[in-house]
C-alpha cells in the first residue's frame, strides 16, 4: 500500500518538476535578453519640435523605452541644426538631424555618426511665394530675395530647385534666417520667396492664407530625419541600441496605428490636427541605414562644397558619419551598406 | 470526478489525435505563410533587379545629350510602375517599405521628367552630374527599401520554420509525454488492481472471507470488486470452513461422548464408562504391577428413603452422596455410578491402605452432609466394600465381584460401615 502511495507520490512530483523545466525554459529564453538589459542607462536626446520627431514622441507615450537599457530624457529644439549643436556641445548624448544638416556638418570635419535613419519624407520642404507675384517657375525667382535656413534642408532644396532650371545661388538674393523666422521676414516683405519646412508652411498658410503660393515641390527633394551622437565608443553604441530598440517599437506602432500615433503627436507639439492630416500622407517611418543615405549625403556635400554654400572645400568620406553597429543589433535587414 | 479505465484511454488517444491534428494544422498553415513570404521575397528580388536595369540605363548613357531617347527608360519605368502594382499580400512594416519604394520611384519619375524637359540647357557640368549621381541615389534607395524587405522576407521565412520545429517537437514532446504518463498510469492501476483481486482469491481459498480494498480506484476493478464483495459476502455467510467444521464436529463428539458416559440424574460417569475405564486401569495395573484398588458404595436403605421422602428426595440424595465422593477422592480416581444406589470409585496406583482411607473421608463427610429436601433434613448412610487388584483377579468383573461381596459384607454386618476383602483370605 506504501509502496503504491510512494509511486503516486512519485509520478505526481516527476509531472510537476516537468512542467516547471518546461515553464524554466521558455522563461528563461523568452526573460533572459530582457533580464540582461535591466541596467538602466540616463540618455538626454535632442529632439527637433517637428512631427518628423513622431517616432520620439509616440516612443515616450507608449513607454517603449521601459523595456530597453535606456532611461531616455528629451531636450526640445527648433530643427535639426540646433539639435547637432546640442550634441556636438557635449549638451546632449544624441540628437535628430535631417540628411541635409549632416552633409553640411560633414564638411566641418566635426566628429559626429549617424546611427540609424527613422523616417523619411518626400515633401516636408516648401517653396513659398507671393500669391500676388504671380511665380508660376522657379526661373521666375532670379533676382528675387528668398530667405532660407542656412546650412540645412532649406538651403539645399532652393539650390536644387533652381539647378533644374539651370539656376545657381547666385541668381537669387540670399536672406538667412532661424527656421521660425522665415514667415517673420516674408510677412514684413524682407524677401519674396522663403523656402521652409514643416510645421512654418502650414503656419504661413494658416496666418496668410490666400497670400501666399505654396509651390508643388513634391518629389524633388527627400528629406530623412536621422539618430545622430559624437564618435561613439561601445558604451555609446550600447545606449543607441537601446534607443533604436524604443524606436523600432515605436515606429511599429506608429504604422499600426497611425491614428493613436497622429494624436500623440498633435498632443506633444499642440498642433492643429488640420496640420498633421496635412504632412501625414508625406512622412514615411521606417529604420534604415543605407547606401542610399551615405550617396545622398555624398552628393549634398559635394554640391554644397561646389556651389560655395559653405567655406569648406574638401571632399568628406561620408562613410565616416555612419555607424551600423546599433542598427545591427535591432534590425540587421535595415542595414544595407557595404562592409 | 474519477475516469473509468477506458475513459482514461479513449481520452488518450484522443488527446494525442487531436494533438496530431493541431500539428498539420499548424505544418499547413506554415506551408501557407511561407509561400506568402516567398512571394515577398520574390517580389523584393524583382524589384531590385527591374531597379539596377534603371540604374544601368542612367549610368551608360548620357541622359542630358539631345538626342537621348528618354521614351525608351520610360517605358522600363512604365514596367516598373506595373510591377509595383503587382504587390503581394504585405504586413504593415513591409507596407511601410513599399510605400517608400514608391515614394522614391515618384521622385524618380519627377526628377527624370524635369531633367528631360529642360535638358538642363542653362545648367553646368557640376549641375548635370549633381542632379544625375541624384536620380541614382533616389533609385539606390529603391534598391535598399527592396532588400530590406527582401531581408524581412527570408527572416520571416527563418522565423516560421524554427517556431515551426519548436512548435513540432514541443507538440511531440506533449504527445510523447502525455501517453508515456497515460500508459504507465493505467498499466500501474491495472497491475496493482490485479495483484489486489489475486491477493484477495487466494485468501479466499483459505477461508479468509475479506473485502477487496482497491488502492487505485477505476471503474472496472471497483465493479469487480463490488460483485467479488458481495459474493463474499454471501458466501461467509453461508460457508463453513474445513477447519471450523472440524473443531464443531470434535466438539459434538466430544458432547456425545460425554452424553453416553454419563449418568443423567447425578452427572457422574455411568456404568458404560466405568467398564471402559476400568479395563484400561485393569490391564494397566496387570501390565505395570501397579496397584490397583476398588471401592463399592450403596446407598443404605435407599427404597424406604424413597418411600418416605419420595422418589424426588431419593434422586437429591443420590446426588448429594456423588457430590461428596467426588470432592472426598483424589485426581486420578474414577468415580461412576454402578446401577441404582450403587456406585465404585477405581483408584489408580492405590494400595488398599489408600483405599480405606478415602472410603473413611467419604463416610466422615456424608455425616457431615446431610440431604436437604423441602424442609427435610436426612443424613443417609453407605455400606462400603473395597477390594484391591491381585493375582488371583484375571478380569475388571471379578475385581467388582469382590468388592460387591465386601459390600454385601458390610450390610450383613449392620450397615454404614466398610468391610475389605484381602486377597490373601
Amino acid at each position: 500500500m506504501t509502496k503504491l502511495k510512494v509511486n503516486n507520490l512519485s509520478s505526481k512530483y516527476s509531472f510537476i518538476i516537468f512542467i516547471t523545466i518546461t515553464i524554466g525554459i521558455l522563461g528563461f529564453y523568452f526573460n533572459l535578453q530582457y533580464f540582461w538589459s535591466m541596467d538602466k542607462h540616463p540618455v538626454t536626446i535632442a529632439v527637433s519640435k517637428t512631427p518628423l520627431s513622431t517616432p520620439f514622441y509616440v516612443a515616450k507615450s507608449i513607454n517603449s523605452f521601459d523595456e530597453t537599457c535606456v532611461e531616455v530624457e528629451y531636450t526640445e529644439v527648433k530643427g535639426g541644426q540646433i539639435a547637432f549643436e546640442k550634441v556636438m556641445n557635449g549638451d546632449v548624448d544624441f540628437g535628430t538631424s535631417s540628411d541635409s544638416v549632416i552633409a553640411f556638418k560633414s564638411l566641418t570635419k566635426q566628429k559626429f555618426v549617424t546611427h540609424a535613419m527613422f523616417v523619411q519624407s518626400d515633401n516636408d520642404v516648401k517653396l513659398i511665394t507671393r500669391s500676388s507675384d504671380r511665380v508660376t517657375s522657379v526661373t521666375e525667382l532670379k533676382g528675387k530675395r528668398v530667405g532660407v535656413t542656412k546650412g540645412t534642408a532649406s538651403e539645399y532644396l532652393l539650390s536644387t530647385l533652381l539647378a533644374i532650371e539651370g539656376l545657381t545661388m547666385e541668381h537669387v538674393k540670399l536672406s538667412h534666417y532661424m527656421p521660425d523666422k522665415l514667415i517673420h521676414g516674408f510677412s514684413n516683405n524682407e524677401v519674396d520667396a522663403i523656402v521652409a519646412w514643416e510645421p512654418f508652411v502650414f503656419e504661413s498658410l494658416q496666418l496668410l492664407g490666400d497670400q501666399i503660393k505654396i509651390h508643388n515641390t513634391k518629389s524633388l527633394s527627400t528629406l530623412s530625419f536621422n539618430l545622430i551622437s559624437p564618435t561613439a565608443d561601445n558604451q555609446l553604441v550600447e545606449k543607441a541600441k537601446c534607443v533604436i530598440q524604443g524606436l523600432q517599437t515605436a515606429i511599429n506602432y506608429i504604422v499600426s496605428h497611425p491614428k493613436e500615433s497622429k494624436k500623440i503627436v498633435i498632443d506633444a507639439l499642440k498642433l492643429d490636427p488640420a496640420f498633421i492630416d496635412w504632412v501625414w500622407p508625406d512622412y514615411i517611418f521606417k529604420l534604415g541605414l543605407n547606401q542610399s543615405l551615405i550617396l545622398n549625403i555624398n552628393s549634398q556635400a559635394i554640391w554644397i562644397m561646389e556651389t560655395q554654400m559653405s567655406e569648406f572645400n574638401e571632399i568628406p568620406n561620408s562613410e565616416r558619419f555612419i555607424d551600423s553597429r546599433a542598427l545591427l543589433q535591432v534590425e540587421p535587414g535595415s542595414v544595407n551598406i557595404p562592409l | 470526478m474519477k475516469l473509468s479505465l477506458h475513459h482514461q484511454i479513449y481520452f488518450f488517444t484522443i488527446s494525442s489525435c487531436l494533438l496530431f491534428v493541431v500539428l498539420v494544422i499548424s505544418i499547413l498553415w506554415s506551408t501557407q505563410v511561407i509561400d506568402v513570404a516567398s512571394k515577398r521575397e520574390q517580389y523584393a528580388n524583382m524589384i531590385e533587379g527591374h531597379t539596377n536595369t534603371l540604374k544601368q540605363f542612367i549610368t551608360r548613357e548620357n541622359i542630358y545629350a539631345n538626342n537621348y531617347n528618354a521614351k525608351k527608360w520610360l517605358a522600363l519605368e512604365k514596367k516598373f510602375e506595373e510591377l509595383l502594382q503587382r504587390v503581394p499580400h504585405l504586413t504593415p512594416q513591409q507596407h511601410t517599405i513599399q510605400n517608400s519604394i514608391e515614394s522614391q520611384n515618384r521622385n524618380v519619375i519627377r526628377l527624370f521628367n524635369a531633367i528631360n524637359e529642360s535638358k538642363l540647357k542653362n545648367a553646368n557640368e557640376i549641375i548635370k552630374k549633381h542632379l544625375k549621381i541624384r536620380l541614382l541615389t533616389q533609385l539606390e534607395a529603391i534598391r535598399s527599401d527592396s532588400m530590406q524587405l527582401s531581408t524581412i522576407a527570408q527572416k520571416d521565412i527563418k522565423d516560421i520554420i524554427r517556431n515551426q520545429i519548436i512548435f513540432v517537437l514541443s507538440i511531440l514532446a506533449l504527445v510523447i509525454f502525455t501517453l508515456v504518463y497515460g500508459a504507465f498510469n493505467v498499466v500501474r492501476i491495472i497491475k496493482t488492481s490485479l495483484k489486489e483481486v489475486k491477493s484477495a482469491f487466494e485468501k479466499n481459498h483459505s477461508g479468509n472471507f475479506q473485502k477487496i480494498q482497491l488502492s487505485n480506484q477505476s471503474e472496472e476493478f471497483n465493479s469487480i470488486a463490488q460483485a467479488f464483495n458481495a459474493m463474499n459476502k454471501k458466501l461467509s455467510s453461508t460457508t463453513v470452513s474445513l477447519a471450523s467444521m472440524k473443531k464443531i464436529v470434535e466438539e459434538r463428539t466430544h458432547e456425545l461422548e460425554q452424553l453416553s458416559n454419563t449418568d443423567p440424574l447425578t452427572k457422574i460417569a455411568n456404568r458404560r464408562a466405568l467398564f471402559e475405564r476400568g479395563h484400561y486401569e485393569f490391564s494397566r495395573a496387570r501390565r505395570t504391577k501397579s496397584p490397583l484398588a476398588l471401592i463399592m458404595v450403596d446407598c443404605d436403605l435407599f427404597k424406604n428413603i424413597n418411600d418416605e421422602f419420595g422418589h424426588l428426595f431419593g434422586d437429591e440424595a443420590l446426588k448429594n452422596l456423588c457430590n461428596v465422593c467426588s470432592k472426598e477422592i483424589r485426581n486420578i480416581d474414577f468415580f461412576a455410578r454402578y446401577g441404582g444406589e450403587e456406585f465404585i470409585i477405581i483408584l489408580p496406583d492405590s494400595e488398599l491402605s489408600g483405599a480405606i482411607q478415602t472410603a473413611s473421608r467419604i463416610q466422615r463427610s456424608l455425616a457431615r452432609n446431610s440431604t436437604k429436601f423441602e424442609g427435610n433434613e436426612v443424613c443417609v448412610t453407605v455400606s462400603i466394600g473395597i477390594c484391591a487388584f491381585s493375582d488371583k483377579h484375571n478380569t475388571f468383573e471379578q475385581l467388582i465381584n469382590d468388592a460387591d461381596k465386601a459390600m454385601y459384607q458390610a450390610k450383613n454386618n449392620g450397615r454404614d460401615r466398610i468391610e475389605i476383602i484381602e486377597n490373601d483370605l
